[in-house]
């Protein structure tokens, strides 16, 4: 997959309010669908669609037990948005730190 | 004991959120800061040494006015620009940003000054980072470190290897 894709991907993934919430709830440990829709009180196909969201992006994997697939999230991808992200965090940090110190005379 | 002039710029990215949060306690009236906020004044603060230097900035600093900056990031030219949302002085300040001729939705700047003992805190927030229309955008060249964010996601592997 491209990088371009695969970043286009997490970002379209996390741009969703529910789909943030669903991976901060898979942080906390792997879950199936089901208890994602009683988690989110949402019907499972809603879920269902948003696993798929996430799961093209690979921000989540899925392993069947069972009958039952489990879902677990992986941060690796946040790369490109962190990276992205990154920058402007140092930006700002810099140029505070800088703004200080031309005004305070130093 | 902690005072104004000791105290240090920071800034944290919230990376699920989208959105980037510093704060700065300058020991200076909130008028003199907001001067330097709306005014060419910025390329002597939008800048770190080896890394980006504003070297032009200008602005229409009312509502619906815009503002326009270039300057170099590591050796490569670069230009932003954006428009002014809020302008209350000297209490808050909030404009667009976007790189010019980036597609997409521009990202979103809010200064909040609150008048201290002695001085002035800035609050700033920066944020629309996740609207997928920006992902072209993401190869903006302001990329620093990505060591912070390599310890952060081995925190995060060892933490579900540890809870697995």
């Amino acid at each position: 997959m491209h990088r371009a894709q695969a970043s286009d991907d997490v970002f379209r993934a996390i741009a969703d309010p529910t789909r943030r919430a669903i991976l901060d709830r898979l942080r906390a440990g792997p879950a199936n669908a089901g208890a994602l829709a009683a988690d989110f009180r949402q019907s499972r196909p809603a879920i269902s669609k948003h696993l798929r969201v996430l799961r093209q992006a690979r921000l989540v994997t899925d392993r069947r037990i069972g009958r039952e697939r489990v879902y677990a999230v992986d941060p690796l991808p946040l790369q490109s948005v962190a990276g992205w992200i990154e920058g402007y965090r140092a930006f700002w940090q810099a140029s505070f730190a800088r703004l200080k110190r031309n005004l305070e005379g130093k | 004991m902690s005072t104004i002039e000791s105290s240090r710029a920071r800034a944290v990215a919230d990376l699920t959120e989208g959105r980037i949060l510093a704060s700065v306690e300058i020991a200076a009236p909130p008028e003199r800061v907001f001067r330097a906020l709306t005014s060419a004044e910025i390329v002597d603060w939008w800048e770190r040494p080896g890394v980006f230097d504003t070297k032009e900035w200008s602005g229409d600093v009312r509502v619906g006015g815009r503002w326009r900056a270039s300057g170099q990031v590591r050796g490569q030219p670069y230009a932003l620009e954006g428009e002014f949302l809020e302008v209350d002085p000297p209490r808050k300040l909030v404009h667009t940003w976007q790189r010019v001729g980036a597609p997409g939705q521009p990202t979103i700047v809010t200064y909040l000054l609150e008048a201290l003992e002695g001085g002035t805190r800035i609050t700033l927030r920066h944020e629309g980072f996740v609207a997928r229309e920006q992902c072209t955008g993401a190869y903006i060249g302001w990329e620093t470190s990505f060591e912070r964010l390599a310890a952060l996601i081995a925190g995060d592997r060892a933490n579900r290897r540890a809870s697995a």
